[in-house]
């Protein structure tokens, strides 16, 4: 890839930003290419080891935080004034809609959670079937009653085997919901990106 | 690394490497590259942080017909290297202790 074309996606990829966030960034990338060629390298070699361009696209964008991108989101001309008297009379359907997305967001957000604290829940809830299993085998075998003593063992023993299982499970569950609430964000922020340039 | 750690490691490598004399972009990188790799971008996110904290200053100048920035270490920038030395004897206490520690393991 050329220098001005890799810019030009550059570009394409950060619309929505700043303008002088990403005349800086712009600045940055064809000044290190420039070096590169300068030391020798070729203009599709000197661009190459800049790496992806995707990834230098989600790097900034993760970078950037997410008032910079809100706080960009400025009409490009001036409302009018049926415009504004629309926005103010419209406020008692489009404030509680707004609210209600939010709070349908939040909720999706905390279901996950709680999917995963469940999941702890049982986990622990299987370690009491464990304790309590072989305390009484122990109070069986003191009593004499040897079959159920190790019918409760059995119980105990086959529950610490299923925790161990689901300790593993547990701990998946936690960071991968981790890992997709990053995610989540980094999408948001990329899709507000985006929606920019329509 | 973890990732605070890796994050003031960073910023004082960059600020070692304007220490002496200013430097730019990619002079920074290659002279930082046989200690730690760094990206385009990282670079770029470090020495924005490290602007906004006064610990370096820019300045762009003409070179070969075309715009360089060249980056300036300031008092504070100087003074954070010298915090970092002391810190580091600390650090290396503690990572004295941790390998003794792997011993008795």
């Amino acid at each position: 890839m050329r220098k001005q074309e890799f810019l030009a996606e550059l570009e394409y990829g950060l619309e929505g930003l700043p303008r002088e966030e990403i005349d800086e960034r712009l600045d940055f990338y064809s000044e290190m290419i420039d070096d590169r060629m300068e030391e020798g390298f070729s203009e599709e070699d000197a661009v190459a080891g800049i790496g992806s361009l995707n990834d230098v696209i989600a790097q900034i964008i993760d970078d950037v935080p997410l008032s910079r991108i809100l706080k960009n989101d400025k009409p490009r001309r001036a409302r009018r004034g049926w415009e504004i008297a629309l926005i103010i009379l419209g406020f008692p359907v489009w404030f509680p809609l707004l609210i209600s997305v939010g709070v349908i967001l939040l909720s999706l957000y905390l279901v996950i959670w709680a999917l995963v604290i469940s999941l702890w829940g049982i986990e622990i809830s299987l370690w009491g079937c464990v304790i309590g299993g072989i305390g009484l085998a122990i109070v069986h075998v003191t009593q004499g009653n040897y079959l159920p003593a190790l019918a409760m063992l059995g119980v105990g023993l086959f529950s610490a085997g299923l925790s161990i299982l689901l300790f593993y499970a547990c701990i998946a569950a936690t960071r991968g919901t981790a890992r997709l609430a990053k995610k989540t964000v980094l999408g948001f922020k990329t899709r507000f990106n985006r929606k920019e340039i329509a | 690394m973890d990732i605070q750690l890796k994050r003031g490691l960073l910023d004082v490598c960059v600020l070692a490497a304007i220490k002496n004399e200013d430097s730019y972009g990619y002079k920074i990188i290659k002279d930082l590259q046989p200690y730690i790799v760094l990206s385009e971008s990282t670079l770029y996110t470090i020495l924005k942080r490290l602007e906004n904290a006064a610990m370096l200053t820019v300045r762009t100048a003409v070179h070969d017909g075309r715009l360089r920035k060249y980056y300036h270490i300031t008092e504070t920038g100087l003074r954070r290297i010298e915090e970092f030395k002391a810190e580091w004897k600390e650090v290396i206490s503690i990572y004295q202790f941790v390998i003794k520690e792997d011993h008795h393991a």
